[in-house]
Parts: C-alpha cells; sequence; structure tokens
C-alpha cells in the first residue's frame, strides 16, 4: 500500500445481520457495502454520492474507525483503521449532518472546549484555536450562546468547528449540507471550500449533485454498495454524453408512451421526474441524433409543454448511474 | 499526568453544566428520594423511639444519593445516544473511561447536594438533629460513598447501554437500591439469601462506615472494604466499556435510536 | 351515538396511540417490579420501625402506585398531543370534548387497577398478608373506585400539562404528594393535622381506607361512604379538569397558546 495517500481503501465489505420478530426470531443478513475501492490524494476534495442507503455513511464509518470492516482493508495516512485505531482517529475529524451531536444545554464555546479536551489539544493552544474556529466558521458574537437555540445551519457549522478542532489532516464530512437553507448552504460550501486551501483532505458525501459539481475534484457514485463510476466532475459528464439532452414537460404521460419513446431510434435513455403536476421526460440521445419530432410523436396524444433541449448536468449522469438496471 | 488532571477536571466541570442546568434531572433527581425519605421518616416518627429515628434521619440523608448517581448513571450512555454524541465520544482518542468518570463525578456532585438538602429538611421539617459524634469522620465516609457509587454508576453505565430502554431500568433500579443498601431498612432484617447482594453494593459498606462515624466508632474498614468493591466495579467496567466499543464496532449498534 | 363510539372507540385507539412504543421492557419494570420493590420498602420499613403491619403497607402502596398509569398516561394521551402536534387536529373536530376526554380515561382506569391488583396479589405471596376470601369482590371494587379517581386527577393535571409542558416532572411531584399525603404508609389518624387535611381532598385516601377495613373483614355496607367521597373527590378533579380544558381552547382559539412549541 501506498502511505502518501491520504485514504485508501482496498476491497471494503460490510454486512450487517438484524433480528426481527421477539419470539421467533429472523435473522437477515444485508450486505450494506460490497468490496469499495478507491483512494484520495493528500490535499483533495473527494465526494461519495449516492441515493440514500447506498452505502456512504456505512463506508465513511469504516474509514473513521468505528466500524470493523467485514472485509478488505483501508489505511487513512497510512494507519491501518482496524488495528491503529488512535493513531487514525488522532489524524482526522468527522462531522455529520443534521442537528444531533452536540450538547444542546451547552454554549457553542463549551462544546468546543469539551471536545478539544477529548481530542487532547494542547490547554495553552485551546483558547485560541476556539476563537479561531469560532471566526472560520461564522459564529463569533454567538459562541457564548447556548446551542439549544442554534440554527440548523449554526449547529451545522459548529459540528465543522468542532472537526477541524485538533487541526486533523483528514477531514470526513457525511452530508453536512441536510436540511440547510440555500443561503446556509452556500455559506457552507465556502467554508469547505476554503478547508482544501489549507491543506486538508476531505471526503465529502452528499446527494446534492450541484455541490459535488462546485466543490469535488473526484467524485465516486455509489450506489447499492458498489461504486459504479468515478472520476473527475467533467469525466462524470462525459459518460452520459456520448450525447445530449431534451427535456419535455409533459401532463399524464402513461409508462407505454415512455415506453414508446426509449424505443426511437438515437434514443440512449428515458428518466421520467415529478414537478408537481408535471411529468417531465429527460431524454438522452445521441449527439448529432435529430430526435426531438419522433419523441413527440411517440407520444401520441399526451399533453406536452415547454419541450427544450440542453447540454447534460452532472445530474443526468448521475440519475442514469443510481437508476440504470443493476448488470447481472 | 497535568494534562490528564486539566481534562478531567474540564469535562467534568462542562458535565455538571449540562446536568444541573436540567430541570428534569436536577429538581427531580432531588425531589423525588427526598420525598421518600419523608414518608419513611413519618413511619418511623410513630414509634417514638429517638434512636430508631436517628437511624432513618443518617439514612435518608444518604439515599437521596443512589438516585442522583446510580439511576441516573444507568442511563448516561443512552442519553448520549440519543443525543447523537456518543458516537463522538467513541470516536475521540480518547478511552471511553476518562470520557465517563468525569461524568459520573458530575453526578456525584449532585448527589452531595442531594445529602446536605435532605440534612437541611429533616431539620427544618423534622426538626430532627443528626447526632455525629465525628463530623469529619462523616465527611470521609459521605465522600467516599459519593465516590464508590460514581465507579459503580460508570458499571452500570457500561452495562445499561445494550438495553435500549436503560432509562426505564434505571427507574426500577432506585427502589432496589433503597432496599439493599442499609438506608432505612438494616440489610440483617432482610431475608438472608438476599445479604449477600447488599454487600456487593459498595454504598452498602460506605453507609456502615458512616454509621460507624456517626455512633463515634472508626469507620475506615468497612470504608477501605468500599474503595475495594468500588474498584472491582471500575475496573469491570474499563474492562466491559472496551468490549463495548469493540462490539459497537463489529456489530454497529453505536448509533441506535 | 357517536358520542357513545367516542367515547369507547376512540378513547382505547388514542391509547393505544400513545402507548403502542411502549415495550415489555418498559411495561415490566415500571408497571410490575417497581411497585412490589415500593410495597417491599415501606413494608420493611415498618418492620423494622415496629410500627403497623405488612398488609397495612401492602394496601397503602399498592393503591399509591395506581397513581403511576393514573397520572402518567392519563397526562399523557392529552398532553402528548401537544408533542405530536395533534392536538390541533382533534380539537378541529366536531366531536363533543366530554366523551372525547372521558373515553380515553377508560383504559387508563383499567390499567391503573391492573397495576394496584398486582401490587396486593404480590403482597399476599410475599409478605405476611391474609385477606379473607370472601372480601376480594369489593377489594376489587374499591380497587375500581380509586384508579377511577385518580385518574380524574391524572385528567387535570394533563389539562395543567397543556400549558406547563414539563409532564413529566408534574407527574412525579403529583405522585410523590400523594405518597406522603394519602396515608400510604401513615394513617390520616397520625399524620399532622394539615397533613391529613390536605389527605382528605385528595384522591386514593378514602380509597386505601376502605380497601384496608375490607380487608380486614368489614362488609361493603361499612365502607360505603368512603367510596362515595372517594367518587366525590375524584368527580370534583374531572369536573376542573373539563372546565380546564375548555377554557384552554377558548382560549387558544384567541391566542393560539397550544399550538406554539
Amino acid at each position: 500500500m501506498n502511505s502518501d495517500l491520504a485514504v485508501e481503501a482496498v476491497g471494503l465489505e460490510r454486512s450487517f445481520v438484524t433480528h426481527t420478530g421477539v419470539l421467533r426470531r429472523s435473522r437477515k443478513e444485508v450486505e450494506a457495502v460490497k468490496g469499495v475501492s478507491f483512494h484520495l490524494e493528500r490535499g483533495e476534495l473527494f465526494g461519495l454520492l449516492g441515493p440514500n442507503g447506498a452505502g456512504k455513511t456505512t463506508t465513511i464509518k469504516m474509514l473513521i474507525t468505528l466500524l470493523l470492516p467485514t472485509a478488505g482493508t483501508a489505511r487513512v495516512l497510512g494507519y491501518d483503521v482496524v488495528d491503529d485505531v488512535r493513531e487514525v482517529r488522532r489524524r482526522i475529524g468527522y462531522v455529520f449532518g443534521g442537528d444531533r451531536g452536540l450538547y444542546e444545554r451547552l454554549s457553542a464555546r463549551d462544546n468546543l472546549r469539551y471536545f478539544s479536551e477529548l481530542y487532547g489539544v494542547d490547554p495553552r493552544r485551546q483558547k485560541a484555536r476556539i476563537e479561531e474556529l469560532v471566526e472560520l466558521v461564522g459564529l463569533t458574537g454567538r459562541e457564548h450562546e447556548r446551542v439549544e437555540g442554534f440554527s440548523r445551519g449554526m449547529r451545522q457549522r459548529l459540528h465543522i468547528a468542532r472537526g477541524l478542532l485538533h487541526d486533523p489532516d483528514v477531514l470526513f464530512l457525511d452530508e453536512p449540507s441536510i436540511g440547510i437553507d440555500p443561503v446556509g448552504a452556500r455559506e457552507l460550501r465556502a467554508t469547505i471550500g476554503s478547508l482544501v486551501d489549507v491543506g486538508k483532505t476531505v471526503l465529502l458525501t452528499t446527494h446534492y449533485m450541484f455541490e459535488a459539481d462546485e466543490l469535488c475534484d473526484r467524485i465516486a457514485v455509489i450506489r447499492s454498495g458498489e461504486i459504479v463510476a468515478e472520476g473527475t466532475p467533467q469525466d462524470l459528464k462525459r459518460l452520459v454524453t456520448a450525447g445530449r439532452v431534451l427535456e419535455i414537460e409533459t401532463y399524464g404521460v402513461a409508462p407505454d408512451a415512455v415506453a414508446a419513446a426509449t424505443g426511437v431510434p438515437g434514443v440512449q435513455g428515458v428518466v421520467v421526474e415529478e414537478r408537481g403536476q408535471q411529468q417531465v421526460l429527460i431524454v438522452q440521445f445521441e449527439a448529432g441524433a435529430e430526435v426531438t419530432q419522433t419523441v413527440l410523436a411517440s407520444l401520441g396524444d399526451v399533453h406536452v409543454g415547454r419541450v427544450s433541449a440542453r447540454e447534460p448536468t452532472l445530474e443526468d449522469a448521475y440519475i442514469q448511474l443510481v437508476t440504470q438496471d443493476v448488470p447481472g | 499526568m497535568r494534562q490528564l488532571l486539566h481534562q478531567q477536571w474540564v469535562c467534568y466541570r462542562l458535565q455538571l453544566r449540562v446536568l444541573s442546568t436540567s430541570l428534569f434531572d436536577g429538581l427531580l433527581a432531588v425531589f423525588f428520594p427526598l420525598m421518600f425519605a419523608t414518608a419513611a421518616l413519618l413511619v418511623y416518627r410513630l414509634n417514638g423511639d429517638e434512636e430508631s429515628l436517628q437511624y432513618a434521619g443518617l439514612g435518608a440523608a444518604i439515599m437521596g444519593m443512589w438516585t442522583c448517581q446510580g439511576v441516573i448513571a444507568s442511563s448516561l450512555l443512552t442519553r448520549e445516544r440519543w443525543a447523537g454524541t456518543l458516537e463522538l465520544l467513541v470516536a475521540a482518542p480518547t478511552s471511553l473511561t476518562r470520557v465517563l468518570v468525569p461524568i459520573t463525578m458530575a453526578l456525584s456532585t449532585i448527589g452531595l447536594y442531594c445529602v446536605v438538602a435532605t440534612i437541611l429538611w429533616e431539620r427544618w421539617v423534622f426538626d430532627l438533629r443528626l447526632e455525629v459524634a465525628s463530623w469529619p469522620l462523616f465527611v470521609v465516609g459521605v465522600l467516599m460513598a459519593a465516590l464508590s457509587l460514581a465507579l459503580f454508576g460508570f458499571f452500570l453505565s457500561v452495562t445499561a447501554v445494550r438495553y435500549r430502554t436503560s432509562w426505564a431500568l434505571g427507574a426500577a433500579l432506585e427502589y432496589p437500591g433503597w432496599l439493599l443498601c442499609g438506608f432505612l431498612i438494616p440489610v440483617s432484617s432482610l431475608p438472608v439469601w438476599i445479604q449477600p447482594l447488599s454487600w456487593a453494593i459498595p454504598t452498602t459498606w460506605a453507609m456502615a462506615g458512616i454509621r460507624e462515624a456517626a455512633n463515634g466508632g472508626s469507620p475506615w474498614v468497612d470504608l477501605a472494604v468500599c474503595a475495594a468493591v468500588g474498584c472491582v466495579y471500575a475496573a469491570l467496567a474499563a474492562y466491559l466499556g472496551q468490549r463495548l466499543v469493540d462490539s459497537a464496532r463489529k456489530h454497529a449498534t453505536l448509533a441506535l435510536t | 351515538m357517536t358520542s357513545v363510539r367516542i367515547f369507547f372507540i376512540g378513547g382505547l385507539m388514542s391509547y393505544r396511540a400513545m402507548f403502542n412504543w411502549l415495550s415489555p421492557w418498559i411495561l415490566i419494570p415500571s408497571l410490575v417490579v417497581s411497585p412490589i420493590c415500593q410495597i417491599l420498602l415501606f413494608a420493611y420499613i415498618g418492620r423494622s420501625a415496629g410500627v403497623g403491619n405488612d398488609e397495612f403497607y401492602v394496601i397503602g402502596n399498592a393503591l399509591n402506585y395506581a397513581a403511576i398509569p393514573c397520572l402518567f398516561a392519563m397526562g399523557a394521551t392529552i398532553g402528548g398531543e401537544r408533542e405530536g402536534h395533534t392536538l390541533g387536529i382533534v380539537l378541529a373536530t366536531p366531536a363533543r370534548r366530554i366523551p372525547l376526554f372521558l373515553g380515553r380515561a377508560l383504559p387508563v382506569i383499567a390499567n391503573g387497577w391492573g397495576v394496584a391488583m398486582v401490587g396486593v396479589l404480590a403482597g399476599v405471596l410475599l409478605l405476611d398478608v391474609h385477606i379473607p376470601g370472601s372480601a376480594w369482590p369489593a377489594i376489587l371494587l374499591a380497587v375500581v373506585v380509586a384508579s377511577a379517581s385518580c385518574t380524574g386527577l391524572g385528567l387535570a393535571m394533563g389539562a395543567v400539562a397543556l400549558r406547563v409542558r414539563e409532564s413529566a416532572v408534574l407527574g412525579n411531584v403529583v405522585f410523590c404528594l400523594l405518597l406522603v399525603f394519602c396515608g400510604v404508609n401513615v394513617a390520616l389518624d397520625d399524620l399532622p393535622a394539615w397533613m391529613a387535611a390536605v389527605g382528605t381532598w385528595l384522591p386514593l385516601t378514602h380509597g386505601i381506607e376502605a380497601a384496608r377495613l375490607l380487608a380486614d373483614g368489614s362488609g361493603l355496607g361499612a365502607v360505603d361512604g368512603l367510596l362515595l367521597r372517594e367518587i366525590g373527590v375524584g368527580l370534583i378533579y374531572t369536573v376542573v379538569g373539563l372546565a380546564l380544558l375548555r377554557f384552554f381552547e377558548d382560549e387558544s382559539r384567541r391566542s393560539a397558546s397550544l399550538d406554539r412549541n
């Protein structure tokens, strides 16, 4: 293994055993992560993208030593996540989304003090470090208030400050922007972006495409516990783009009409997206093919609204990757 | 070493702040045992014997500690889990023991407060002045009770976290502790087969030592046994705590809500 | 007819909605183990103080513990509506309020009765208590009356909990007051006069006294006055509770005080 890498995962697997029923307990084994391999260079911002339940959080928990892999190995800064637990924990920060994980009845500053003790931050440095971080995440002036009065965005930024207390080299951010309003999310993205500028390595999971597109150097798309694509945002867009995208707004389109549209020569795939009362057909087609008229004709007497053609986005790539049938 | 002490001290102070700002724990942990002490004293008052009233008054003063520490400690890790902080505590490079000891010490402080509150209550409401032969030895005994209960609470907290509804378990521990530890009922009056259970709880020894101190005897033997029993639980808890974390890594049980 | 259905079916459904999450892991420690331990605690205190006999403490504490479901479950069926944000929806229905809320009391009374009877039975099995077979039917009745009356207090408490929100703290405080004031462990005559005076205005007091007399062999005729007074006290709290609910509902329509968090 290469210890120059910040994070290296090789064939990581994790299964869970669940029991249901009180008297007649039935045992069920679920494979949450099925052999995931990837690596992060130092100073890189890497995105792990996938729908809910794809195995993102499980993967992160194995990397931060909270879960043991059932198979495979992983190293963080050259330290094994199974054996060198304390070495790994000293060098990483972990931040998860949502509003839990803080002591509600303590002030923001006291929360940070508590965790700096647990991370063994030098007592003489603590005060300055906390001030610095409060400043970095934009909570200056509010740090003496109890967390129970904080908004979600403020909590999330406090979480990030907490994750940075011991100046970790690698930071794991698990869906940090979940449930935050657009303005808060933009500020959060700015904060995350600035982490890389100061030399941190960041592994970010999210299901917001534009966030990944804007922030990440490289992205891996994970689906049902497997990585289905990996590369720069540009690489991933190119996966779909052997062509272009046609968006057709319809009202009450039937499945057989969609099937008919899919059968049109030159069409690579059709995805239906519900938007209020409309169904928007997102039709991917080969560049150069002229499919607009044929596709519209194939829809029959379905009521059609606006029709537009555009370049594919990362979201198109993502939707295609996570919805297409699993081979085998 | 200095850094360890600093860490434990800061964690203790912050955890005490968490505990003392909660109306539910703060008020109720003191009020509930105080009312039971009142009910017991009302019973003891009826027989008109000053000596047995002293006996009950002394026990009633200490019994609140059991609630504040043992009972609340058993749900301690579960509450961290609800708050979502348990994972963060485990993910820190500090061992779980070092995280938990300051928390149980903070609970002890509430327990000590409860002792003082009960002594004052007995004085004002029942006009009962505790006759203590040696107040310094009494204080040593109370501090030992607090310390050993903190260690016992540490043991309860790591044991009970596996039990999802440990808050209900905690409440169910309240009465057995009051029954077993010799607060209001002499251990010798319990059925013989139950008595070993009493002596397995460090608090029973602490209570015996406190009674010795109050009666002018020497509490040291009882307190030494109390300390020894407390240490056994602490060692057991440290081991179980490590097992808990290891098993949680294997079975993914930390973040259960 | 609608009101009858609301009373029985609505009451049971709302009870189940609130307590579905209660598993045996919670119910057994809190409604079986704890009452038995409380009974043992005071029976042994009585023994070592040389005051009273086991039967006295068994009946007092078993009935006292009925207050746990009566206060907490009744408080939660009403106060919990606020936490679940369902209160507004319930109040928006045209259902008549009295059967709506009283219907919720019925399963609670059954629950309280069950807890008290488990306590009495455990006392008979574990301690030195002998209750003549012929006394049991009347005791069952006395326990029903006491549970019902205590549920009236629970209704009033639930109404107050809509406003103060700390309903768990409130329930514990009320439970402790009943323990001290209702002659649970010390007969009313032996309490200081002012405490006995408070006790006569609380539920359970007369029910406990009646159950003790019955267990000692008195006939129903000897305790009917006590049971009537028990019912009367319960009714007062029920009326107060319903009036408070009505008052809060009216006030809420003016100032939205129930919807706020």
